[in-house]
């Protein structure tokens, strides 16, 4: 039986639920040889900032139980190296692509929304408000006016898609959330990594340069999974779940949460086959429960339960 | 593609060990210099990178250093474990040095390993092999033959970097891998292979970021292997 994996969402069809996540994947391309990419349902590229940045000063990565906590600090090429290098070359990516920005001010959210606009390749825009290795900086998705003034700027310049990226360590996820939608947000990514740092006893120092980082994987899944449950039982707009999806059930949790399309950070650094095996592993739980398509069972954990289909 | 390795052989002396892996698939033209990011089947959840010691028909070495939660859990491993690798990543030595030269090997601890292949491959390309340790339980690890590269430390009060310079010209290069401060005092125009925290291995991640005097470069991608002299030392 041929299970029906593609998912409909912000009026583009994915051919299925998993996507690339923004960040441990880059802009692709050194990923072509271990993965093809007309297998996932879309790439998320790297957050690109108005500047090139060469990132932060290692270690920019340590593990910790269940996790990776990672401070890369947004290290990429600068908007205009990224349109004039990277966007000609996009095409090379046989899925769908999600360009991902970030700014500093709201000067900085405006061009950089403009020349993602301009991007023909780039099909949906996504803004990570929600980094959390740039040192001194806030995230904007701590604060919901913020947030809701950074949506609204991106929604001025683009009919594009647009996906807030959130940070799924936040007192109230669904106000952040809400003001991201009331902007004009036509989805919500939850989430980027959590706030964490590792100190080494031997030193007495935190281990990373930078003192903290963003941990995802494993140990992450049952907070995200959370923070998707809660807003999508508050609101009904497509929500993208990331965090800690390691394998098939870690991906079908996230699907009955609320989520319609799933993210893969850590699982694809790790195994950068690892949206295969997963993806494959949905069609057989599928096939085994003879539900036909992967839309019956987004948030099914709010309906009852799959008994209901 | 993550390959299956299971664990065939162990010996191991104090903190360092060889380790033989039987691989279910190929490492294709593994080359010295070459790294695999090998897995435990859980815990930790990423993957680290090792150097490629020996490759002959399917069996992988690897010279380890206990330092923590994954090489402490291959060092207490049963034979018949079974771990996780791809690769081979990053690039093989030959292709970034002067192929004309011969080299002076000069190996601290774990970093011994990829000089190992290097000489097992391209022996014409060797003048010599220093290899550095603290004490002399590492002996137990090596044949007679192999011990005579060994330069230790609490037998001679030498470390390599004495022995090199008292053979070291300018006509021979030099090829490093080791603990930054054995690098750090080697010649400018010598090769040093450099370990950073790694995530992908493959250039995707950006978290084995080394600051050059062409600007940021990756350990995995552009490496590991660098000039000397082109590192930023105080980024490390
Ligand atoms: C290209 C490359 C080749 C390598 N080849 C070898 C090899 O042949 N043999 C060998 O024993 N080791 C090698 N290493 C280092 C090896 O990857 C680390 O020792 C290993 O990741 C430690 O894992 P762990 O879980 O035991 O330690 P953890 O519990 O993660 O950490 C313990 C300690 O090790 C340090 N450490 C962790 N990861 C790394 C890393 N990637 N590089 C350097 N230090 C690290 C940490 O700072 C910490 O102090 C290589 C590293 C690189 C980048
Ligand atoms: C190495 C690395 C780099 C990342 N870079 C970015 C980034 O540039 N932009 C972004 O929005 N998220 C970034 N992230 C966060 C991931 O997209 C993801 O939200 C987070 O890791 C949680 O998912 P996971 O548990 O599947 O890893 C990065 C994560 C990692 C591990
Ligand atoms: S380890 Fe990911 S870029 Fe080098």
């Amino acid at each position: 039986m041929g299970v029906d994996l593609s998912v409909d969402v912000f009026g583009i069809k994915f051919r299925n639920p998993i996507i690339l996540a923004s960040g441990p994947v880059g802009f692709g391309f050194e990923l072509m040889p271990y993965l093809d990419f007309s297998n996932v349902g879309a790439i998320t590229l790297k957050t690109v900032t108005l500047k090139p940045r060469e990132g932060n000063p290692p270690p920019r990565l340590v593990d910790s139980h269940g996790g990776v906590i990672n401070s890369i600090g947004l290290q990429n090429p600068g908007i205009e190296g990224f349109v004039e290098e990277i966007a000609p070359r996009l095409k090379e990516l046989k899925t769908i692509k999600i360009g991902s920005i970030a700014g500093f001010s709201m000067d900085e959210w405006e061009i950089l929304g403009e020349e993602m606009d301009k991007i023909k390749e780039i099909k949906i825009i996504e803004l990570n408000l929600s980094c959390p290795n740039v040192k001194g900086k806030r995230r904007w998705a701590e604060d919901a006016e913020l947030t809701q003034k950074v949506v609204k700027i991106a929604r001025k310049l683009t009919n594009k898609p647009i996906i807030a990226k959130l940070a799924p360590d936040v007192t109230d996820i669904v106000e952040i959330a809400k003001a991201a939608v009331d902007a004009g947000a036509d989805g919500l990514a939850i989430g980027n990594g959590i706030q964490a740092m590792r100190i080494d006893v031997e030193t007495g120092l935190p281990v990373l340069k930078l003192k903290t980082g963003g941990l995802g994987g494993p140990a992450i899944k049952p907070i995200t999974l959370a923070k998707v449950f809660k807003t999508r039982e508050a609101l009904d707009v497509p929500i993208i779940g990331i965090g800690g999806i390691m394998n098939w059930q870690d991906a079908i949790e996230h699907a009955m949460a609320g989520a319609s399309l799933l993210g893969l950070g850590t699982a694809v650094m790790v195994d950068p086959e690892a949206p295969v095996r997963i993806i494959e592993g949905i069609k057989a739980f599928l096939d085994r429960k003879k539900i036909e398509s992967f839309n019956k069972i987004i948030g099914v954990a709010h309906k009852g339960g799959l008994n209901v289909h | 593609m993550l390959i299956e390795a299971e664990l065939k052989e162990k010996k191991i002396s104090k903190d360092y060990g060889l380790f033989t892996f039987k691989l279910y698939g190929d490492l294709e033209n593994p080359e010295a210099g070459q790294f695999v990011m090998l897995k435990a089947s859980d815990e930790p959840v990423l993957a680290k990178p090792f150097s490629i010691y020996s490759y002959k028909n399917r069996e992988l070495t690897l010279f380890i250093k206990r330092v923590g939660r994954l090489t402490g859990k291959i060092f207490s491993s049963p034979i018949g474990e079974m771990f996780y690798i791809r690769g081979p990543h990053g690039n093989p030595y030959v292709d970034l040095i002067d192929g004309e030269k011969q080299y002076i090997l000069v190996g601290g601890g774990s970093g011994i390993a990829p000089l190992n292949f290097f000489s097992e491959l391209h022996p014409t390309m060797v003048y010599e092999k220093f290899y550095g340790f603290k004490g002399s339980y590492i002996r137990e690890l090596f044949t007679e033959k192999e011990q005579r590269n060994l330069i230790i430390e609490e037998e001679s009060g030498k470390t390599v970097i004495d022995v090199l310079k008292d053979i070291y010209s300018e006509e021979i290069g030099i090829l490093a891998c080791g603990p930054v401060p054995m690098l750090k005092n080697l010649p400018a125009t010598s090769y040093v292979s450099l370990e950073a925290m790694m995530g992908c291995g493959i250039g995707t991640c950006k978290s084995c970021a080394v600051k050059t005097k062409k600007g940021v470069k990756l350990v995995c991608k552009n490496g590991p292997l660098f000039r000397k002299e082109e590192i930023i030392w105080e980024w490390i």
